[in-house]
Parts: structure tokens; C-alpha cells; sequence
């Protein structure tokens, strides 16, 4: 039986058309969708039942008492760190904001080692943002700045810009100028109109010369920003000022360099500049499937994006002090559950060692790299294959991921809503 | 008033302990049921710090706290501080000083980030370094520090004097990237090297004494002018931003 319509809960585009053929309550294949897409639904590596460690290795342990030890451990901790997040349905985010607050502890998403600096930015200068759609239709220009789509988020450039048809584009293919900036030439580059190579750590100032050639002072500009000759920095100046419609979109080679969310800043400040000539618009190209949900999830229920500490019983932020990888790296927490994503093959290395010598927890449908460090992990059932939840796309739009197989463990939502009833039964709730 | 507080050895060293309630005030108008948090723990005071007081002070003014022992992991000491003094014989943890508006703190040792954030006045000397976002602002905030002054004896981290809005900052070491970066207003001196210094800057003045690496372009050269003594060329900007901030400088390398 085929399956269409599906959303694949890999990346932060969460494409909507794909085809999945099922037989038996098994994935067959996979039309549609990229080869991320692909690995993520044929994947076979999953646990069935939660494991803890023992002294040589491992035991499989039923989920009370898997559940009853993640209950107890986070119960009995300082400072307990709940990480991950943008892995699994919006749901599931709730549950969690509740545990974390209930327990006095620290939530935060992986947006605290991606775009957290954008929020950041954000927070500061606002956000002139659009969905995907107006892009796709409108835009006849469009920069990718320190991203790389063509491998990071492979159908974005066939489903929202260079190769996408666009209503108000004659011959959106033609039509539209594509610019690359980034430290070296990615495959992006190479289907680029226009490719602007920078000097590593030189993003702020070429978006800055960027700026003010907008504003007319471009005189005062030296002739050469950051490796990148004055001249080119004016021609990119008049494609976008020519344009009808252009878009930013931008990755972590502009976030987790040199000047971090200085950089968004400075790069939302050109955009503000540009719409005083025409419209443009900035989009950050959000890794996880649902990180932009997370944010969404915290914010409404918190009033803060990611990085909630509520050890004091009401919601204190400061990324750089209540962050995940701050907080690891100092040993500032005693106890770590982590669900939706994967630490252990991301951190630093003085992160992942505290990790391991303190009680952790994973909550995940296969072993990863954090199960190296954890003293249990719960399988669950994945979002988008045989769990179904809420997800938030790249530019805010939200969607209803589906089940296309019946699941055999039991979903993320149900492992933490069964902790957070023992939680409050343990507390008197 | 002679306050001495010091840090009993922990169990769990590396887990901060939030102390807000360590500042002149709180001695001066109350010495009992004093508590601090280790994460979500709320504990007395003397089951982190072993406390002696010696002596009344008729005023706030004449309350002196002294901190020993290893105090790095102690946050939030001298927040809204209103006069006073406190001296930290170590190193001291985030947010000391945060919002402080009179008195004077004396760290011996480094000090953690966002020291004297978004202060209003008083003083803050830190002999050693100081982390990032020294006399900085808060996420999101226009403003940061706006009086007073915060003096390191040492290096600072990135982003030091942040939307700096008043006051005077002083750095005798080197700063880290971005120092002054969109600063509005007050003073920053920074003796040693910086890089990307006042970046977006819209007003104050800024002097670095030692290169800045990194040079924002969007600066306007204004020529050579002697301050003090020295030789310095005088910028004008920052431009990409309607700047009317001045920066001082006595070497500088744009990234070409």
C-alpha cells in the first residue's frame, strides 16, 4: 500500500510530498524524498525493549523500571539538565516543560549549538521573516549565506527556490539570481549564479560594508572586506536592489563563527536596509526537523526560546550560563535526560565526559553515540513513522506529522507522560 | 559592620550557588534566616559559608563584606547593590555586581562573565580577569551598563562594555572580540589588544591602546590626533549604522 502526503520529520523542511510504501506494517521504500529521507524511514536499527548498564555491558530492563529510574533520578537531583527536544512532536515538548519545571531543572533544545544566536539576534533587532511559500513565488533573488542546502537540507533548493516554479515567475529557473557566501566552495556554490568566498571570521564586516554601501557610503569602504573585492561587494549591492522580492537564508557558518549572533544582527540590519528599497526577507535554515518547534513550545509556555533554567521555580534565561553545553562543560548539572537528539556525536569533549559521571537518561528509537554514555535508554517510537505529533517547519508553519506504520513501543508522549504522573504522585500533585 | 563569609568545601564543588543575598544592605538591615540555592535546593547561608560578624555600622555605607575560600561558583554576589564594599579574596562566579548602583567591590582573583551587568554606578575592580560580557547588557536589551565604573586589572572576554550606555570601563589587558560592540554612550579604555572593536557603535568613545585586529571598515578615518601623550588615529562611525561614536586607536589591521 502507498502512502502520500507524507511529511518526513528529517530536517528542518519538512517536505509534504512523499510516498511510502507499506506491506505488513513495514517500510518498503520511499519515493520523493532525498537520501536523508530515505535513511530515515528504511532505518533498522532500532531497540525494542530500554536497556540499562551493567558492570560488562548491558541489560534489558521493562519500561517501569526504566521509567521509575529516569523518575527517581531527576527527582533527587540539584540541577537536573533536560536536553534534546528537537527530535520528537510538540507534544511531547509540553510534557517536558512541565517535568522540568516541576523537578526545578534546566530545559534547552539543540537550538543552543544551532541558531540559538539567531534568536538572540532576533531578540535584539526583530525578525523580518516570510514563509516558504512567498519565497518559492516570489523571490528573484535569493542568498545562501554559510549554509549549505544542497547537502544539508537537500530539496530546499528544488522545492522553494532555484529549481522551484514561482506563481508571480514567468521562468522562475531563469528569472531567478542565486548568490552563495561562504569560506569555501560547497556544492551550493558550484549552482550559484554568484559565489562570494569570505575570509574565515569575516562575516560581520563584509555585512557591515554591505550596509553601508546600501546607505550611499560605500566611498569609505577599503578594497578589499574580509577577501572579498569592494566591487563585488557593489554588484551584489545593485542585484539586490534591483530585485522584486529577495531572500537571506542562512546557516551555521554564520551563527557559530566569528561574532555569533553579532553576525545575525548585522545580517537581519542589512536586510531592514534593503526593504527601504525593495522586499526582502531572512530566513534562519533550521536543522532539526522540529527545533523551530521547540522554540515555539518553550516560548509559549515559558516566555523564553530554549536554555529555561526553572531551579528557582520560575523560568531564568541567559544562553552562555543556562545553555546545554555551558552547563555540561562547567559540571553544573548532576543529573541529564536527554531525548531527541544526539549529544555524544555532537558536544565537546569535556561535555561528553560529564555526561558520563553523572546519572544519564536517553530517550531514543536507536542506539547513538550518547548511549555510550548513558546508564539507560528507553526506545520510543519515531516521530513521522509510527508516532504522530505536531512539528514546526523552518519558517514557523506548522504541520501535523503522521504515523504511516502501527507502532509496536510506545511513543514519546506516553514514556513522558507516564513520568510526569509519577512525578507528581511522588511530589503530592 | 565587618562581615566574613567563608565558602565551606561541598559535596557537588562544580554546581553553582546563587547568592543574591550577599550584599551590604542585607547585613545592615538583617543577619538572620539569610539562604542561598544550589540548583533547586534552598539552603542557609551557613550551610555553604561559615559566617562571622563583628561590630554595627550606622549606615549601609559602613558595611564591609569579606569573602574567603574558593568562590568562583558563587553567583549573583553584590546584585542591586546600594553601597558598601565587598572584597573578594578569589575568584568570584557570574553576575557579580549585576545592576549594582553604589559601593565598591574589590575581586582579587578573576571574575566569571557578565560582571557588573547592566550596572548604574559604583565601583568594580577585578585584579585578575574577568569572563565574557564584562559590563555588558542583558539578551535582547538596548542598554547595558550605564554608570559607575568597572575597572580589570587583567584580560576580558568577548562582547566586554556591550551596549555600553554610560559610565567608564577600563581594561588593562587585552579584550576579546566585539568589545563595545554596539555601544550608545560612556567611556571604554582598553590598553592591551581587541578585535571587531565597537562594532555598530552609535555614540561614546572608545581608546585601545594596543592594535585592534579584525578593523571594522565602516569607520571613518578622521585623521591622527594626540590624547594624552600618545599618538592615536581617530575614527568616526560606526557607519553601517548612522554611528556618531568616536574610537580611538593605536594600531589597527582591517581582514583584506
Amino acid at each position: 500500500m502507498k502512502k502520500c502526503d507524507v511529511i518526513c520529520p528529517f530536517c528542518g523542511c519538512l517536505c509534504d510530498d512523499l510516498e511510502i510504501t507499506v506491506e505488513d506494517n513495514r517500510i518498503l521504500g520511499v519515493d520523493n524524498g532525498c537520501t536523508l529521507a530515505n535513511a530515515k524511514f528504511m532505518g533498522k536499527e532500532r531497540l525494542t525493549s530500554p536497556i540499562r548498564r551493567t558492570d560488562g555491558g548491558w541489560e534489558d530492563i521493562n519500561y517501569d523500571e526504566a521509567i521509575r529510574y529516569t523518575v527517581d533520578m531527576l527527582l533527587d537531583a540539584d540541577r537536573p539538565l533536560l536536553y534534546g527536544w528537537s527530535g520528537t512532536h510538540g507534544e511531547a515538548q509540553c510534557i517536558g516543560v512541565h517535568m522540568c519545571e516541576l523537578v526545578g531543572g534546566i530545559i534547552d533544545s539543540t537550538t543552543s549549538v544551532c541558531h540559538g544566536p539567531s534568536i538572540l539576534a532576533i531578540q535584539e533587532v526583530g525578525h523580518p521573516g516570510c514563509t516558504l511559500g512567498q519565497v518559492k513565488n516570489r523571490a528573484d533573488v535569493v542568498i545562501y549565506w554559510g549554509c549549505n542546502p544542497l547537502e544539508a537540507h537537500p530539496r530546499h533548493m528544488s522545492r522553494y527556490t532555484t529549481y522551484a516554479d514561482g506563481y508571480f515567475l514567468d521562468n522562475a529557473f531563469r528569472d531567478r539570481t542565486v548568490v552563495v557566501v561562504d569560506v569555501r566552495e560547497t556544492e551550493t556554490a558550484r549552482v550559484a549564479d554568484e559565489f562570494v568566498r569570505i575570509k574565515q571570521g569575516g562575516d560581520y564586516a563584509v555585512l557591515s560594508a554591505l550596509r553601508a554601501i546600501v546607505r550611499g557610503k560605500g566611498d569609505m569602504i577599503p578594497p578589499s572586506v574580509a577577501g572579498v573585492p569592494r566591487s563585488q561587494l557593489e554588484r551584489i549591492v545593485r542585484m539586490c536592489k534591483d530585485a522584486k522580492f529577495g531572500a537571506v537564508f542562512f546557516g551555521l557558518g554564520l551563527t557559530m563563527t566569528k561574532g555569533k549572533y553579532k553576525n545575525i544582527r548585522n545580517a537581519i540590519e542589512l536586510v531592514d536596509e534593503l526593504s527601504r528599497h525593495t522586499k526582502f526577507t531572512i530566513t534562519p535554515m533550521r536543522g532539526h526537523w522540529n527545533v523551530y518547534g521547540s522554540n515555539e513550545v518553550f516560548t509559549w509556555m515559558t516566555g523564553y526560546p530554549y536554555a529555561i533554567d526553572f531551579c528557582r521555580g520560575i523560568a531564568f534565561y541567559n544562553p552562555g550560563e543556562t545553555s546545554a553545553i555551558d552547563i555540561l562543560a562547567r559540571k553544573e548539572c548532576d543529573a541529564c535526560m536527554i531525548i531527541g537528539s544526539d549529544p555524544g556525536a555532537h558536544f565537546p569533549r569535556k561535555c561528553v565526559e560529564h555526561l558520563a559521571d553523572i546519572p544519564t537518561v536517553v530517550i531514543d528509537p536507536v542506539p547513538t553515540m550518547t548511549t555510550a554514555m548513558a546508564n539507560v535508554q528507553i526506545p520510543v517510537a519515531v516521530s513521522g513513522i509510527d508516532a504522530e505529533g505536531t512539528a514546526y517547519r523552518m519558517d514557523g508553519v506548522p504541520f501535523r506529522v503522521k504515523k504511516v506504520i502501527e507502532p509496536t513501543l510506545p511513543s514519546d508522549t506516553e514514556v513522558l507522560g507516564d513520568m510526569f504522573a509519577r512525578m507528581k504522585e511522588a511530589k503530592g500533585l | 559592620m565587618k562581615v566574613t563569609l567563608e565558602v565551606r568545601p561541598r559535596r557537588k564543588p562544580h554546581l553553582p550557588i546563587e547568592a543574591e543575598k550577599i550584599v551590604p544592605r542585607t547585613f545592615f538591615e538583617e543577619t538572620d534566616g539569610l539562604s542561598v540555592f544550589r540548583g533547586n535546593k534552598e539552603l542557609a547561608l551557613e550551610e555553604i559559608f561559615s559566617v562571622a560578624i563583628e561590630g554595627e555600622a550606622a549606615s549601609v555605607d559602613g558595611v564591609e563584606i569579606t569573602i574567603l575560600g574558593d568562590s568562583s561558583r558563587i553567583k549573583r554576589v553584590g546584585e542591586y547593590m546600594d553601597g558598601g564594599r565587598i572584597h573578594v579574596m578569589g575568584d568570584i562566579g557570574m553576575h557579580c555586581g549585576n545592576f549594582m548602583s553604589a559601593g565598591e567591590i574589590v575581586i582579587d582573583g578573576n571574575a566569571d562573565a557578565w560582571l557588573g551587568r547592566e550596572m548604574r554606578g559604583g565601583t568594580i575592580r577585578c585584579h585578575g580577569s574577568a569572563g565574557d560580557f564584562c559590563a555588558a547588557g542583558y539578551r535582547g536589551e538596548k542598554r547595558g551598563m550605564r554608570g559607575g565604573t568597572v575597572e580589570v586589572f587583567g584580560d576580558a572576554g568577548d562582547f566586554t562594555a556591550e551596549t555600553l550606555a554610560g559610565g567608564t570601563v577600563i581594561v588593562h589587558g587585552n579584550a576579546g572580540d566585539l568589545a563595545g560592540v554596539d555601544m550608545k554612550d560612556g567611556v571604554l579604555t582598553i590598553m592591551g589588544d581587541t578585535s571587531m572593536a565597537c562594532a555598530n557603535m552609535s555614540g561614546g568613545r572608545a581608546y585601545v591602546h594596543g592594535t585592534v585586529y579584525d578593523m571594522i571598515p565602516t569607520f571613518r578615518n578622521i585623521g591622527r590626533e594626540t590624547v594624552g601623550g600618545d599618538v592615536f588615529t581617530r575614527f568616526a562611525g560606526d557607519i553601517a549604522n548612522r554611528g556618531k561614536g568616536t574610537l580611538f586607536i593605536r594600531n589597527y589591521k582591517y581582514m583584506d
